[in-house]
């Protein structure tokens, strides 16, 4: 029952956490541009050099690429095969790789064991067979990755002087979660059962062997865990790099920028430097049309 | 290897240069070089040199432990404001996003050409700083934030000696974005670099004199960061329409403050004073090329430099709001920015979110206008008037970060027989090692750091770029389109004997356009004003 109440919390924890962390970026104001080329827009010959608009004389009176496919494409290559660590530090690449993939199966086989759960689909054989390969596939790749970075961690120089006790623990935590992930196969449970019996008859869970319980309230503590860490970084790629690396939509083009630069120059300015508000508190407005860079402010 | 930790040492220097990167024959031997400057023992006691013997800033460390109770407060205060939206609403978003999301799996820090310049040096690791500035915001704003950097051994002593290297070391990272280039997760260092300079400017005036009080403060006082008032500029560049007679024969008046024109073209003024040859090459070539154009008069309008894109909001804004005023009171078309990369990412990206309306005038670069003019037959040229070796230095502010990549080099292969490229170049170039404002800093020995660390990658791209002809007697030339990065070249040039060891001489890509101009008489570049 203990266990049934922690993933159940855990679960609640996992979305509610990373849905205020979504909704708290999605609130901040709009920031002022702080773009990075090569950003994956526009026609291809450009994009193989990094080039963009500003390349073209009077660019305002010209149409832009705005789609999403060239992101995209970026995107599924970082995400699927880690290029910016291929490319930037290989040695780390195979075990990060390795771990990302455990990962990626261990959410897959998680869906397709719901599923066919829900649906009640014991005779989908395809359903059943996913689940039954991927299940050891992804803790075999997990445990691999959570091992090797954590020897890479503890002993490549690059990386020792930047390992702290969270990112031991984050390893530790994934590793032991994939490998009683592993072990729960010969517990006779097996992911497909473990979901089977959270999502009918929960009552039963306590049938099954310690390993295959433990397993479960690892991955409990990791789903709760997991808003409040870095690893947020599978979904906040979107911020970093669709918000901000590649963001080079112009004002020009933005009805809406008038209006939200109004509201942000109505907002008030307490830096205590003097030459920024001298006479006390001031609207950005204020600062900015300072004309002597004196300190503007009501005194 | 140097810890994390210490930074907050009470006593010593964290680290000394030394095994730095080789530089190629003749440039390896160090006894050529001059001697770096030795600080008096006054001056030392005075200023805090304690993060690598160089100091960017000349700070004084508090005294007393009250003076450095103070310092610390008004630095905690500095990190609320920098993490709320009614002070820091212009990047708060990226700055969390990159304080919350490092992985710490330092894959940036081989794209760093300081750190790989300094022979590796800890101190000067990308990740070095903003992990000291990440554990600071855990520890001290968030809630929690100290019994939970204690459980993770993350903690750091918070004292005068940790602020004082912080700050010193945010003046080792030239904003040239390389590592944000390398982030798998979108982390951006050098934003959080520039955000620690911002805090300790806008919340507790400190900031290099030459880029604020000689700086962002002299331009919005006088008009330009030269100090030129509109009667000064104007008579400076009177000077060189006579100077072009002089030269070539063409009559040509800079037209000021006309009303109505397309083009208004700001320069980076500091390039009248110290390059002429720059803005008189422009005003030959939009002549020739009959473009209707002006310069301004009004403040800031002849100057297109913006400190304030380096270390604080409030003049980035001042300055930016100033040039578009000039741009619309003058109804032209569009505003044409000279050779200065930071005045065109100032412009036309980071302040494009702050103008709207009529003050969103539309802004292009000079490099394109060139193109368009050279591409189009409107001049007559004569490549082989330029035969001699030429390379390419890429600004990281216009093409890192603005993706302003093939224009310049559409026009070097049309005009330069003898172009070659570095390697790498494009977006993934080194910077000239005087990025952020390094280029004006020499204030204390901090001159001796930045021709010896942060000019180095480029020099060595450079003499590598001419090793088919390194013979001083083989005249070459390096395109800088770029006025900061210019005066990056002619320090670091003459510190290392550039011109006597290889006769190497920088410019920028106006010149080489005038050079090659059929119709001039006599050569545009003048070699012997290496």
């Amino acid at each position: 029952m203990l266990l049934i109440i922690l993933i159940s919390v855990a679960v609640i924890v996992f979305f509610a956490g990373n849905t205020v962390r979504i909704v708290h970026f999605l609130r901040m104001p709009t920031p002022l541009r702080w773009e990075l080329y090569p950003i994956p827009k526009g026609p291809r010959a450009r994009q193989r050099y990094g080039g963009s608009y500003f390349e073209q004389s009077d660019w305002w009176t010209k149409s832009h690429d705005t789609g999403r496919a060239g992101e995209l494409a970026f995107m599924a290559k970082e995400i699927l095969l880690l290029r910016s660590v291929w490319e930037n530090f290989r040695g780390l690449w195979l075990w990060s790789w390795l771990l990302h993939w455990g990962l990626y199966f261990y959410l897959l086989t998680t869906v397709v064991a719901i599923l066919a759960a829900v649906l009640r689909a014991g005779s989908f054989r395809l359903l059943h067979l996913a689940v039954l390969y991927g299940s050891p596939l992804a803790c075999s790749l997990g445990v691999a990755g959570s091992l090797g970075l954590l020897v890479m961690r503890s002993l490549h120089p690059r990386l020792r002087g930047y390992t702290t006790r969270s990112s031991v623990f984050n390893l530790t935590l994934l590793g032991a979660a994939f490998v009683t992930g592993l072990l729960s196969l010969s517990d006779g449970a097996g992911l497909d059962g473990l979901v089977r019996v959270l999502l009918r008859s929960p009552a039963s869970l306590g049938h099954y062997g310690k390993i295959s319980q433990a397993h479960l309230a690892l991955v409990a503590f990791f789903l709760a865990y997991f808003p409040f860490t870095h690893m947020t970084h599978a979904y906040m790629k979107y911020f970093t790099w669709h918000g901000v690396r590649w963001n080079d939509s112009p004002a020009i083009r933005d009805p809406q920028a008038a209006m939200r630069l109004a509201a942000s120059l109505q907002r008030e300015v307490t830096w205590a430097a003097t030459h920024i508000a001298a006479g006390g508190p001031a609207k950005w407005s204020e600062v900015a049309s300072d004309p002597g860079g004196r300190g503007a402010g009501r005194a | 290897m140097r810890k994390i930790g210490d930074i907050a040492s009470r006593t010593g220097q964290l680290t000394q240069v030394h095994n730095l990167a080789p530089l190629p024959p003749p440039y390896d031997r160090v006894e050529d070089l001059p001697a770096r400057k030795k600080l008096k023992q006054e001056v030392l006691d005075r200023i805090d040199t304690s993060l690598d013997g160089f100091s960017a800033l000349g700070l004084s460390r508090p005294q007393t432990p009250e003076e450095e109770r103070k310092f610390i407060a008004r630095f905690l205060s500095g990190l609320e404001k920098l993490l709320s939206a009614d002070n820091n609403w212009a990047f708060l978003e990226p700055l969390n996003l990159s304080l919350d999301h490092c992985a710490r799996c330092q894959s940036c820090v081989e794209a760093c050409p300081i750190y790989t310049a300094s022979g590796h040096d800890e101190v000067y690791r990308p990740t070095f700083r903003n992990e000291v500035f990440r554990r600071l915001v855990n520890q001290y704003h968030k809630s929690g934030g100290r019994a939970l950097a204690w459980l993770k051994g993350e903690d750091i002593e918070l004292n005068a000696a940790t602020l004082c290297r912080l700050l010193e070391s945010a003046y080792r990272c030239t904003l040239c974005r390389r590592c944000a280039q390398a982030c798998p997760m979108g982390v951006d260092n050098a934003l959080l670099t520039r955000e620690i300079r911002k805090l300790f400017s806008m919340e507790m005036g400190i900031a290099p004199k030459e880029i604020h009080d000689k700086g962002s403060m002299l331009q919005l006082r006088t008009g330009s960061s030269t100090g030129m008032n509109a009667r000064a500029v104007r008579d400076n560049v009177a000077f060189l329409d006579e100077e072009i007679r002089d030269q070539t024969g063409l009559t040509i008046e800079t037209p000021w403050d006309k009303e109505g024109a397309d083009v208004l073209l700001i320069h980076n003024a500091g390039e009248i004073l110290a390059w002429p040859e720059n803005p008189m090459a422009f005003a030959i070539i939009l002549e020739a090329a009959g473009i209707s154009w002006t310069m301004s008069s009004d403040l800031a309008g002849y100057d297109s430099v913006n400190y304030g894109l380096w270390y604080d909001d409030a003049q980035f804004a001042r300055v930016a709001v100033r040039q578009a005023e000039a741009a619309r009171k003058l109804k032209v078309k569009k505003i044409v920015l000279g050779e200065c990369g930071h005045g065109h990412k100032a412009s036309m990206v980071t302040a494009d979110r702050l103008l709207c309306g009529d003050l969103n005038v539309p802004r292009e670069s000079a490099l394109v206008l060139l193109r368009d003019i050279v591409i189009s037959g409107r001049l007559t040229l004569d490549p082989s008037r330029n035969d001699f070796p030429v390379t390419l230095h890429d600004p990281c502010n216009m093409v890192r970060m603005m993706g302003i990549v093939e224009p310049q080099r559409e026009i070097l292969r049309k005009i330069c027989p003898q172009f070659r490229e570095m390697t790498p170049h494009g977006v993934d170039n080194y910077c000239c090692g005087g990025g952020s404002g390094f280029a004006l800093m020499s204030g204390y020995n901090f001159a001796d750091w930045r021709f010896s660390v942060a000019g180095r990658m480029k020099l060595k791209q450079i003499l590598n770029a001419f090793a088919d002809c390194p013979s001083p007697a083989v005249k070459k030339y390096v395109c800088a389109p770029c006025s900061n990065c210019k005066g990056q070249f002619r320090d670091l040039f003459q510190y290392y004997g550039v011109w006597e060891k290889s006769g190497i001489l920088y410019g920028g890509l106006a010149e080489l356009i005038v050079n090659a101009m059929a119709d001039i008489r006599q050569p545009f570049i003048k070699w012997e004003f290496h």
